[in-house]
Protein backbone atom coordinates (compact mmCIF):
# COMPACT_ATOMS: atom_id res chain seq x y z
CA UNK A 1 0.00 0.00 0.00
CA UNK A 2 1.41 3.31 -1.14
CA UNK A 3 -0.90 5.56 -0.02
CA UNK A 4 -0.60 5.96 4.28
CA UNK A 5 -3.56 6.67 5.32
CA UNK A 6 -2.34 9.39 7.70
CA UNK A 7 -3.38 12.73 6.77
CA UNK A 8 -3.98 14.27 10.25
CA UNK A 9 -0.81 13.17 11.88
CA UNK A 10 0.93 14.03 8.72
CA UNK A 11 -0.08 17.55 8.58
CA UNK A 12 0.88 18.64 12.17
CA UNK A 13 3.29 20.43 13.24
CA UNK A 14 5.69 18.15 14.79
CA UNK A 15 6.03 20.02 18.22
CA UNK A 16 2.05 19.84 18.12
CA UNK A 17 2.81 16.06 17.31
CA UNK A 18 4.89 15.03 20.36
CA UNK A 19 2.29 16.73 22.52
CA UNK A 20 -0.48 14.54 20.94
CA UNK A 21 1.78 11.44 21.44
CA UNK A 22 2.22 12.53 25.61
CA UNK A 23 -1.47 12.74 25.68
CA UNK A 24 -2.30 9.31 23.97
CA UNK A 25 0.12 7.66 26.70
CA UNK A 26 -1.94 9.43 29.16
CA UNK A 27 -4.93 8.99 28.24
CA UNK A 28 -4.18 4.73 27.33
CA UNK A 29 -2.70 4.76 31.01
CA UNK A 30 -5.50 6.98 32.28
CA UNK A 31 -3.35 8.80 34.09
CA UNK A 32 -5.29 10.75 36.93
CA UNK A 33 -5.79 14.96 35.80
CA UNK A 34 -6.83 17.78 37.55
CA UNK A 35 -9.93 18.84 38.18
CA UNK A 36 -10.17 21.43 35.24
CA UNK A 37 -8.03 19.26 33.02
CA UNK A 38 -10.69 16.85 33.43
CA UNK A 39 -13.45 19.08 32.52
CA UNK A 40 -11.60 20.22 29.21
CA UNK A 41 -10.56 16.72 28.55
CA UNK A 42 -14.66 15.80 28.77
CA UNK A 43 -15.12 17.03 25.61
CA UNK A 44 -11.60 18.27 24.32
CA UNK A 45 -10.14 14.60 25.00
CA UNK A 46 -12.56 12.80 21.90
CA UNK A 47 -10.49 14.79 19.12
CA UNK A 48 -7.00 14.79 20.65
CA UNK A 49 -7.39 11.58 21.39
CA UNK A 50 -8.56 10.36 18.36
CA UNK A 51 -5.88 12.62 16.45
CA UNK A 52 -3.34 11.06 18.66
CA UNK A 53 -4.82 7.66 17.81
CA UNK A 54 -6.20 8.23 14.22
CA UNK A 55 -2.91 5.23 12.43
CA UNK A 56 -5.28 2.76 14.71
CA UNK A 57 -8.35 3.80 13.40
CA UNK A 58 -7.39 4.34 9.53
CA UNK A 59 -5.74 0.92 9.83
CA UNK A 60 -8.82 -0.41 10.05
CA UNK A 61 -11.71 0.69 7.39
CA UNK A 62 -11.95 4.80 8.35
CA UNK A 63 -14.49 5.08 5.49
CA UNK A 64 -16.98 2.57 7.80
CA UNK A 65 -16.28 4.40 11.03
CA UNK A 66 -17.20 8.05 9.43
CA UNK A 67 -20.22 6.40 8.07
CA UNK A 68 -21.03 5.80 11.65
CA UNK A 69 -20.18 8.67 12.83
CA UNK A 70 -22.20 10.87 10.31
CA UNK A 71 -25.11 9.13 10.51
CA UNK A 72 -25.22 9.36 14.38
CA UNK A 73 -24.98 13.66 14.08
CA UNK A 74 -28.11 13.13 11.85
CA UNK A 75 -30.12 11.50 14.43
CA UNK A 76 -28.16 13.55 17.26
CA UNK A 77 -28.85 16.90 15.35
CA UNK A 78 -32.68 15.62 15.10
CA UNK A 79 -32.57 15.10 18.76
CA UNK A 80 -30.81 18.19 19.52
CA UNK A 81 -33.13 20.26 17.67
CA UNK A 82 -36.46 18.51 18.81
CA UNK A 83 -35.41 19.03 22.46
CA UNK A 84 -33.85 22.62 21.58
CA UNK A 85 -37.26 23.70 20.13
CA UNK A 86 -39.03 21.79 23.20
CA UNK A 87 -37.22 23.70 25.92
CA UNK A 88 -37.42 26.91 24.36
CA UNK A 89 -41.25 26.88 23.53
CA UNK A 90 -43.38 28.72 25.94
CA UNK A 91 -46.46 26.86 27.69
CA UNK A 92 -45.43 23.35 26.05
CA UNK A 93 -43.77 21.39 28.78
CA UNK A 94 -45.16 20.58 32.63
CA UNK A 95 -43.54 23.25 34.49
CA UNK A 96 -42.54 19.79 37.03
CA UNK A 97 -40.75 18.53 34.27
CA UNK A 98 -38.97 20.79 32.83
CA UNK A 99 -35.63 19.81 34.38
CA UNK A 100 -35.72 16.31 32.96
CA UNK A 101 -36.10 17.85 29.32
CA UNK A 102 -33.61 20.32 30.30
CA UNK A 103 -30.73 17.71 31.07
CA UNK A 104 -32.04 15.76 27.86
CA UNK A 105 -31.38 18.91 25.64
CA UNK A 106 -28.20 19.71 27.03
CA UNK A 107 -27.01 16.09 26.21
CA UNK A 108 -28.37 15.75 22.66
CA UNK A 109 -26.27 19.00 22.20
CA UNK A 110 -22.87 17.98 23.53
CA UNK A 111 -23.71 14.64 21.50
CA UNK A 112 -23.33 16.93 18.61
CA UNK A 113 -20.64 19.18 19.25
CA UNK A 114 -19.11 15.65 20.28
CA UNK A 115 -19.20 13.86 17.03
CA UNK A 116 -18.29 17.08 14.82
CA UNK A 117 -15.25 16.79 17.23
CA UNK A 118 -14.72 13.41 16.14
CA UNK A 119 -15.35 13.26 12.56
CA UNK A 120 -13.10 16.50 11.90
CA UNK A 121 -10.42 14.78 14.21
CA UNK A 122 -10.56 12.36 11.01
CA UNK A 123 -10.28 15.06 8.77
CA UNK A 124 -13.97 14.86 7.63
CA UNK A 125 -16.31 17.54 7.45
CA UNK A 126 -19.54 17.21 9.40
CA UNK A 127 -22.56 16.69 7.71
CA UNK A 128 -24.75 19.80 7.87
CA UNK A 129 -27.81 19.78 10.00
CA UNK A 130 -30.73 19.50 7.70
CA UNK A 131 -34.32 21.17 8.28
CA UNK A 132 -36.67 18.85 10.31
CA UNK A 133 -40.60 18.32 9.71
CA UNK A 134 -41.47 17.18 13.63
CA UNK A 135 -44.84 16.50 11.72
CA UNK A 136 -42.98 13.45 10.26
CA UNK A 137 -44.97 14.48 6.20
CA UNK A 138 -48.26 14.70 8.30
CA UNK A 139 -48.38 12.02 10.63
CA UNK A 140 -48.27 14.39 13.57
CA UNK A 141 -50.90 16.49 12.12
CA UNK A 142 -50.47 19.62 13.48
CA UNK A 143 -47.76 19.66 15.92
CA UNK A 144 -45.30 23.11 15.95
CA UNK A 145 -44.19 23.07 19.80
CA UNK A 146 -47.10 24.64 20.60
CA UNK A 147 -48.75 25.32 24.08
CA UNK A 148 -51.03 22.44 24.99
CA UNK A 149 -49.18 20.00 22.46
CA UNK A 150 -47.16 18.44 25.47
CA UNK A 151 -48.34 14.90 25.08
CA UNK A 152 -47.40 14.51 21.74
CA UNK A 153 -44.27 15.98 22.62
CA UNK A 154 -43.71 13.25 24.81
CA UNK A 155 -44.64 10.81 22.27
CA UNK A 156 -42.13 11.52 20.07
CA UNK A 157 -38.97 11.94 22.40
CA UNK A 158 -40.09 8.18 23.32
CA UNK A 159 -39.82 7.43 19.64
CA UNK A 160 -36.49 9.30 18.87
CA UNK A 161 -34.96 7.64 22.07
CA UNK A 162 -35.89 4.32 21.44
CA UNK A 163 -35.14 4.61 17.91
CA UNK A 164 -31.65 6.36 19.01
CA UNK A 165 -30.68 3.18 21.72
CA UNK A 166 -31.26 1.09 18.45
CA UNK A 167 -29.67 2.60 15.89
CA UNK A 168 -26.55 3.25 17.88
CA UNK A 169 -26.31 -0.54 18.90
CA UNK A 170 -26.83 -1.72 15.12
CA UNK A 171 -23.82 0.39 14.37
CA UNK A 172 -21.43 -0.72 17.28
CA UNK A 173 -19.96 -3.85 15.02
CA UNK A 174 -18.98 -1.09 12.28
CA UNK A 175 -16.28 0.68 14.84
CA UNK A 176 -14.79 -2.66 16.05
CA UNK A 177 -10.92 -1.85 15.81
CA UNK A 178 -11.59 1.85 16.05
CA UNK A 179 -11.89 1.75 20.45
CA UNK A 180 -11.98 5.84 20.48
CA UNK A 181 -15.21 6.26 17.90
CA UNK A 182 -16.40 2.71 19.82
CA UNK A 183 -16.12 4.08 23.90
CA UNK A 184 -17.81 7.36 22.51
CA UNK A 185 -20.42 6.14 20.69
CA UNK A 186 -20.76 3.41 23.35
CA UNK A 187 -20.94 6.08 26.33
CA UNK A 188 -23.51 8.06 23.90
CA UNK A 189 -25.64 4.66 23.39
CA UNK A 190 -26.28 3.66 27.35
CA UNK A 191 -27.56 7.77 27.96
CA UNK A 192 -30.23 7.69 24.82
CA UNK A 193 -31.21 4.31 26.39
CA UNK A 194 -31.45 6.53 30.19
CA UNK A 195 -33.20 9.26 28.19
CA UNK A 196 -35.97 6.59 26.87
CA UNK A 197 -36.40 5.27 30.47
CA UNK A 198 -36.99 8.45 31.48
CA UNK A 199 -39.36 9.67 29.05
CA UNK A 200 -40.85 5.93 28.88
CA UNK A 201 -41.46 6.56 33.23
CA UNK A 202 -43.12 9.85 32.50
CA UNK A 203 -45.33 8.39 30.25
CA UNK A 204 -46.76 6.09 32.56
CA UNK A 205 -45.42 3.01 30.61
CA UNK A 206 -42.26 0.56 31.93
CA UNK A 207 -38.52 1.62 31.05
CA UNK A 208 -38.06 -1.32 28.92
CA UNK A 209 -39.15 -2.75 26.05
CA UNK A 210 -41.72 -5.26 25.96
CA UNK A 211 -41.76 -7.86 22.98
CA UNK A 212 -42.38 -5.46 20.24
CA UNK A 213 -45.21 -3.20 21.75
CA UNK A 214 -44.96 0.71 20.83
CA UNK A 215 -47.41 1.13 23.37
CA UNK A 216 -49.95 3.94 22.78
CA UNK A 217 -47.29 4.90 20.21
CA UNK A 218 -48.94 6.18 16.87
CA UNK A 219 -48.93 3.14 14.60
CA UNK A 220 -46.55 5.08 11.73
CA UNK A 221 -43.77 4.35 14.90
CA UNK A 222 -43.97 0.58 14.52
CA UNK A 223 -40.76 0.18 12.93
CA UNK A 224 -39.26 1.43 16.08
CA UNK A 225 -40.24 -1.52 18.06
CA UNK A 226 -40.16 -4.21 15.14
CA UNK A 227 -38.20 -7.16 15.80
CA UNK A 228 -37.69 -6.00 19.51
CA UNK A 229 -39.70 -9.43 20.40
CA UNK A 230 -36.51 -11.35 19.44
CA UNK A 231 -36.09 -14.20 21.76
CA UNK A 232 -33.21 -16.21 20.26
CA UNK A 233 -30.10 -14.43 21.30
CA UNK A 234 -26.61 -15.78 20.24
CA UNK A 235 -28.06 -18.97 18.81
CA UNK A 236 -29.63 -19.41 21.82
CA UNK A 237 -33.41 -19.34 22.39
CA UNK A 238 -34.06 -17.62 25.55
CA UNK A 239 -36.91 -20.04 26.51
CA UNK A 240 -34.78 -22.99 26.95
CA UNK A 241 -33.16 -20.94 29.76
CA UNK A 242 -33.67 -22.92 33.49
CA UNK A 243 -35.94 -20.70 35.63
CA UNK A 244 -37.59 -18.53 32.52
CA UNK A 245 -40.94 -18.59 32.76
CA UNK A 246 -40.21 -18.41 36.57
CA UNK A 247 -38.72 -15.30 35.66
CA UNK A 248 -41.19 -13.19 33.32
CA UNK A 249 -40.97 -15.90 30.33
CA UNK A 250 -40.99 -13.50 27.04
CA UNK A 251 -41.98 -10.38 28.73
CA UNK A 252 -38.92 -10.43 30.88
CA UNK A 253 -36.98 -12.32 27.86
CA UNK A 254 -37.10 -9.39 25.32
CA UNK A 255 -37.39 -6.47 27.94
CA UNK A 256 -34.35 -7.92 29.02
CA UNK A 257 -32.34 -7.83 25.28
CA UNK A 258 -32.65 -4.90 23.08
CA UNK A 259 -32.33 -5.39 19.60
CA UNK A 260 -30.82 -3.57 16.82
CA UNK A 261 -31.43 -1.49 14.14
CA UNK A 262 -29.78 -1.44 10.73
CA UNK A 263 -28.99 1.76 9.34
CA UNK A 264 -31.61 1.05 6.40
CA UNK A 265 -33.92 0.29 9.34
CA UNK A 266 -32.90 3.61 11.23
CA UNK A 267 -33.00 5.43 8.05
CA UNK A 268 -36.81 4.46 7.28
CA UNK A 269 -37.86 5.74 10.25
CA UNK A 270 -36.39 9.05 10.20
CA UNK A 271 -37.37 10.09 6.63
CA UNK A 272 -40.45 11.51 7.84
CA UNK A 273 -38.76 13.77 9.78
CA UNK A 274 -36.20 15.39 7.80
CA UNK A 275 -38.14 18.02 5.78
CA UNK B 1 -41.27 -29.88 78.39
CA UNK B 2 -43.27 -31.27 75.77
CA UNK B 3 -45.96 -28.92 76.10
CA UNK B 4 -43.48 -26.36 75.06
CA UNK B 5 -43.79 -24.67 71.76
CA UNK B 6 -40.71 -24.78 69.71
CA UNK B 7 -40.18 -22.62 67.24
CA UNK B 8 -37.50 -23.41 64.58
CA UNK B 9 -35.46 -20.21 62.38
CA UNK B 10 -33.83 -21.79 59.30
CA UNK B 11 -32.60 -18.75 57.65
CA UNK B 12 -31.83 -15.02 58.26
CA UNK B 13 -34.81 -14.47 55.67
CA UNK B 14 -37.37 -15.38 58.58
CA UNK B 15 -35.77 -12.76 61.07
CA UNK B 16 -36.78 -10.38 58.80
CA UNK B 17 -40.56 -10.00 59.50
CA UNK B 18 -42.00 -8.23 61.86
CA UNK B 19 -44.35 -11.47 62.86
CA UNK B 20 -41.42 -13.69 63.33
CA UNK B 21 -40.02 -11.06 65.69
CA UNK B 22 -43.64 -11.14 67.36
CA UNK B 23 -43.89 -15.03 67.37
CA UNK B 24 -40.40 -15.12 68.94
CA UNK B 25 -41.40 -12.82 71.87
CA UNK B 26 -44.29 -14.37 72.43
CA UNK B 27 -42.41 -17.78 72.89
CA UNK B 28 -40.06 -17.11 74.93
CA UNK B 29 -43.12 -15.47 77.17
CA UNK B 30 -44.34 -18.76 77.73
CA UNK B 31 -40.94 -20.54 78.14
CA UNK B 32 -40.29 -21.99 74.66
CA UNK B 33 -37.04 -23.21 73.23
CA UNK B 34 -36.05 -20.81 70.48
CA UNK B 35 -34.16 -22.96 67.67
CA UNK B 36 -31.55 -21.08 65.56
CA UNK B 37 -29.66 -22.91 62.77
CA UNK B 38 -26.57 -21.51 61.58
CA UNK B 39 -27.33 -19.40 58.61
CA UNK B 40 -29.67 -17.87 60.95
CA UNK B 41 -27.07 -16.94 63.42
CA UNK B 42 -24.29 -15.85 61.51
CA UNK B 43 -27.14 -13.32 60.52
CA UNK B 44 -26.91 -11.55 63.90
CA UNK B 45 -23.91 -9.88 63.91
CA UNK B 46 -24.91 -6.76 63.32
CA UNK B 47 -26.82 -4.47 65.25
CA UNK B 48 -29.87 -5.02 62.97
CA UNK B 49 -28.63 -7.82 61.46
CA UNK B 50 -32.05 -9.74 62.32
CA UNK B 51 -33.01 -7.65 58.58
CA UNK B 52 -29.76 -8.76 56.29
CA UNK B 53 -28.77 -12.36 55.20
CA UNK B 54 -25.03 -13.03 56.43
CA UNK B 55 -22.09 -10.82 55.38
CA UNK B 56 -18.69 -11.97 54.88
CA UNK B 57 -15.91 -10.11 54.65
CA UNK B 58 -15.36 -9.03 50.75
CA UNK B 59 -12.36 -10.63 49.20
CA UNK B 60 -11.68 -13.04 51.72
CA UNK B 61 -12.34 -16.54 49.44
CA UNK B 62 -10.95 -18.58 47.00
CA UNK B 63 -9.50 -16.90 44.26
CA UNK B 64 -11.40 -16.21 40.74
CA UNK B 65 -9.14 -14.94 38.25
CA UNK B 66 -10.78 -14.42 34.60
CA UNK B 67 -7.66 -14.87 31.90
CA UNK B 68 -7.99 -12.65 29.11
CA UNK B 69 -5.66 -14.68 26.97
CA UNK B 70 -9.26 -16.04 25.90
CA UNK B 71 -10.61 -13.17 24.27
CA UNK B 72 -14.03 -12.44 23.91
CA UNK B 73 -14.90 -15.50 26.16
CA UNK B 74 -12.58 -13.47 28.77
CA UNK B 75 -15.16 -10.53 28.39
CA UNK B 76 -18.31 -13.00 28.87
CA UNK B 77 -17.07 -14.46 31.43
CA UNK B 78 -16.15 -10.96 33.22
CA UNK B 79 -19.96 -9.99 32.53
CA UNK B 80 -20.99 -13.42 33.44
CA UNK B 81 -19.50 -12.54 36.64
CA UNK B 82 -21.20 -9.20 37.42
CA UNK B 83 -24.68 -10.27 36.21
CA UNK B 84 -24.31 -13.11 38.93
CA UNK B 85 -23.72 -10.59 41.27
CA UNK B 86 -26.52 -8.31 40.20
CA UNK B 87 -28.77 -11.59 39.80
CA UNK B 88 -28.22 -12.21 43.32
CA UNK B 89 -29.00 -8.95 44.72
CA UNK B 90 -32.18 -8.51 43.05
CA UNK B 91 -33.15 -12.03 44.48
CA UNK B 92 -32.46 -11.12 47.67
CA UNK B 93 -34.57 -7.80 47.43
CA UNK B 94 -36.77 -9.71 46.10
CA UNK B 95 -37.14 -11.99 49.02
CA UNK B 96 -37.21 -9.19 51.17
CA UNK B 97 -40.32 -7.14 50.25
CA UNK B 98 -42.08 -8.52 52.19
CA UNK B 99 -40.19 -6.72 55.17
CA UNK B 100 -39.38 -4.01 53.39
CA UNK B 101 -40.45 -0.20 53.56
CA UNK B 102 -40.21 -0.18 49.35
CA UNK B 103 -43.45 1.33 47.57
CA UNK B 104 -45.61 -0.77 45.60
CA UNK B 105 -43.73 1.12 42.23
CA UNK B 106 -40.34 0.47 44.13
CA UNK B 107 -41.49 -3.30 44.17
CA UNK B 108 -42.52 -3.20 40.44
CA UNK B 109 -39.70 -1.60 38.77
CA UNK B 110 -37.22 -4.15 40.92
CA UNK B 111 -39.18 -7.36 40.16
CA UNK B 112 -38.66 -6.73 36.95
CA UNK B 113 -34.87 -5.91 36.98
CA UNK B 114 -34.45 -9.32 39.01
CA UNK B 115 -36.14 -11.26 36.18
CA UNK B 116 -34.12 -9.30 33.71
CA UNK B 117 -30.65 -9.51 36.01
CA UNK B 118 -31.55 -13.53 36.36
CA UNK B 119 -31.86 -14.03 32.85
CA UNK B 120 -28.89 -11.91 32.47
CA UNK B 121 -26.98 -14.23 34.60
CA UNK B 122 -28.70 -17.59 32.86
CA UNK B 123 -28.06 -16.47 29.18
CA UNK B 124 -24.34 -16.06 29.59
CA UNK B 125 -24.13 -19.09 31.74
CA UNK B 126 -25.48 -21.58 29.18
CA UNK B 127 -23.76 -19.36 26.34
CA UNK B 128 -20.47 -19.35 28.24
CA UNK B 129 -21.08 -23.54 27.95
CA UNK B 130 -18.23 -25.41 29.47
CA UNK B 131 -16.58 -21.97 30.58
CA UNK B 132 -18.58 -21.01 32.68
CA UNK B 133 -17.49 -23.10 35.74
CA UNK B 134 -17.08 -20.52 38.36
CA UNK B 135 -19.53 -18.81 41.07
CA UNK B 136 -19.77 -15.76 42.19
CA UNK B 137 -20.39 -15.37 46.24
CA UNK B 138 -21.92 -12.16 46.86
CA UNK B 139 -22.08 -10.35 50.21
CA UNK B 140 -23.22 -6.93 50.98
CA UNK B 141 -21.73 -5.32 53.69
CA UNK B 142 -23.89 -2.46 55.62
CA UNK B 143 -26.76 -2.98 53.16
CA UNK B 144 -30.05 -3.45 54.04
CA UNK B 145 -32.33 -5.33 52.73
CA UNK B 146 -35.02 -3.88 53.88
CA UNK B 147 -34.55 -0.36 53.48
CA UNK B 148 -35.46 1.64 50.67
CA UNK B 149 -32.94 3.84 50.52
CA UNK B 150 -30.32 1.01 50.76
CA UNK B 151 -31.76 -0.84 48.61
CA UNK B 152 -31.98 1.25 45.79
CA UNK B 153 -28.47 3.41 46.69
CA UNK B 154 -27.04 -0.27 46.25
CA UNK B 155 -29.38 -0.36 43.11
CA UNK B 156 -28.02 2.56 41.55
CA UNK B 157 -23.95 1.63 42.15
CA UNK B 158 -24.84 -1.95 40.32
CA UNK B 159 -26.27 -0.44 37.27
CA UNK B 160 -24.20 2.40 36.39
CA UNK B 161 -21.36 -0.08 36.95
CA UNK B 162 -22.42 -2.09 34.77
CA UNK B 163 -23.12 0.10 32.86
CA UNK B 164 -19.39 1.54 32.68
CA UNK B 165 -18.26 -2.16 32.74
CA UNK B 166 -19.98 -3.19 29.55
CA UNK B 167 -18.86 -0.01 28.07
CA UNK B 168 -15.59 -0.75 28.87
CA UNK B 169 -15.00 -3.93 27.67
CA UNK B 170 -16.75 -3.50 24.68
CA UNK B 171 -12.86 -2.59 23.17
CA UNK B 172 -11.28 -6.46 23.87
CA UNK B 173 -14.93 -7.96 22.13
CA UNK B 174 -13.53 -8.53 18.95
CA UNK B 175 -16.78 -10.64 17.35
CA UNK B 176 -19.33 -8.71 15.80
CA UNK B 177 -21.94 -10.92 17.13
CA UNK B 178 -20.67 -10.48 21.01
CA UNK B 179 -20.49 -6.68 21.01
CA UNK B 180 -24.05 -6.88 19.88
CA UNK B 181 -25.11 -9.02 22.63
CA UNK B 182 -22.98 -7.10 25.33
CA UNK B 183 -24.50 -3.81 23.26
CA UNK B 184 -28.05 -5.46 23.86
CA UNK B 185 -27.81 -5.89 27.48
CA UNK B 186 -25.81 -2.36 28.36
CA UNK B 187 -28.63 -0.54 27.29
CA UNK B 188 -31.18 -2.49 29.29
CA UNK B 189 -28.74 -1.79 32.42
CA UNK B 190 -28.89 1.73 31.73
CA UNK B 191 -32.75 1.63 31.66
CA UNK B 192 -32.35 -0.07 34.93
CA UNK B 193 -30.32 2.69 36.24
CA UNK B 194 -32.34 5.71 34.81
CA UNK B 195 -35.49 4.08 36.40
CA UNK B 196 -33.66 3.53 39.96
CA UNK B 197 -32.39 6.98 39.79
CA UNK B 198 -35.52 8.34 38.71
CA UNK B 199 -37.03 6.28 41.68
CA UNK B 200 -34.79 7.97 44.24
CA UNK B 201 -34.90 11.65 43.17
CA UNK B 202 -37.80 12.24 40.69
CA UNK B 203 -37.85 14.50 38.03
CA UNK B 204 -34.63 15.53 38.70
CA UNK B 205 -31.44 14.85 36.44
CA UNK B 206 -30.44 11.59 38.49
CA UNK B 207 -31.79 9.56 35.44
CA UNK B 208 -28.98 10.62 33.31
CA UNK B 209 -26.33 12.77 35.05
CA UNK B 210 -23.96 13.59 32.09
CA UNK B 211 -23.80 13.54 28.47
CA UNK B 212 -22.03 10.50 28.31
CA UNK B 213 -21.73 7.46 30.44
CA UNK B 214 -18.76 5.89 32.34
CA UNK B 215 -16.08 4.12 30.30
CA UNK B 216 -14.36 1.72 32.43
CA UNK B 217 -11.46 -0.21 32.66
CA UNK B 218 -12.00 -4.06 33.67
CA UNK B 219 -9.77 -3.36 36.76
CA UNK B 220 -11.65 -0.50 37.78
CA UNK B 221 -14.75 -2.14 37.91
CA UNK B 222 -13.38 -4.98 39.42
CA UNK B 223 -12.00 -3.21 42.13
CA UNK B 224 -15.70 -1.76 42.93
CA UNK B 225 -17.25 -4.92 42.54
CA UNK B 226 -14.96 -6.40 44.88
CA UNK B 227 -16.43 -4.97 47.46
CA UNK B 228 -19.45 -7.26 46.86
CA UNK B 229 -17.59 -10.25 46.01
CA UNK B 230 -15.99 -12.98 48.65
CA UNK B 231 -14.14 -14.48 45.81
CA UNK B 232 -11.14 -12.67 45.05
CA UNK B 233 -11.12 -11.68 41.96
CA UNK B 234 -8.33 -10.95 39.57
CA UNK B 235 -7.11 -11.24 36.01
CA UNK B 236 -4.63 -13.02 33.95
CA UNK B 237 -3.06 -11.63 30.45
CA UNK B 238 -5.17 -8.37 31.06
CA UNK B 239 -5.37 -6.17 28.33
CA UNK B 240 -2.38 -3.42 28.10
CA UNK B 241 -3.91 -0.99 26.58
CA UNK B 242 -7.39 0.86 27.27
CA UNK B 243 -8.82 3.77 25.79
CA UNK B 244 -10.64 6.13 27.61
CA UNK B 245 -14.26 7.06 26.93
CA UNK B 246 -15.04 10.63 26.81
CA UNK B 247 -15.52 11.12 30.46
CA UNK B 248 -11.96 10.17 30.72
CA UNK B 249 -12.05 8.63 34.26
CA UNK B 250 -12.12 5.31 33.09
Amino acid sequence: MIIEARPILESIDPEILATLAARENEIAQGASTSSSTAALLALGSIPIALGALARDAYAQAPSDVLDVLQFALLLEYLEAEFYQRGVAASGLIDAADRTIFTTISGHETIHVTALRSLISAKGATPLAKPNFDFTAKGNVAGFNFAAGQYETFKVLAMAFEDTGVRAYKGQAPRLIGDAAALSAALSIHSVEARHAAEIRRLRGKKAWISGSSRDDLPAFTQGIYAGEENELQGGLMLSTLPGYSANGGSTAGTEAFDEPLSKAEVTAIITPFLA
Amino acid sequence: MSQRPTFTISDAGMLATPRTRRDILKLIAVGGTLVLLPAALSACSEDNGVTTPPTPQPNSGAALTIDFAKGDIAVLQFAYALEQLEADFYTRVVNAFGGSNLTAADKAVLQDIKYHEVLHREFLKAALGASNDFTVIATYPGVHFNDRTSVLNTAKTFEDLGVAAYNGAAQYITSAVNLTLAGKIVSVEARHAAAIGDLLSPKTSAFAPNAFDDVFRPSKVAATAQGFIVNKLGFTNAPGTFVQGPNNNG
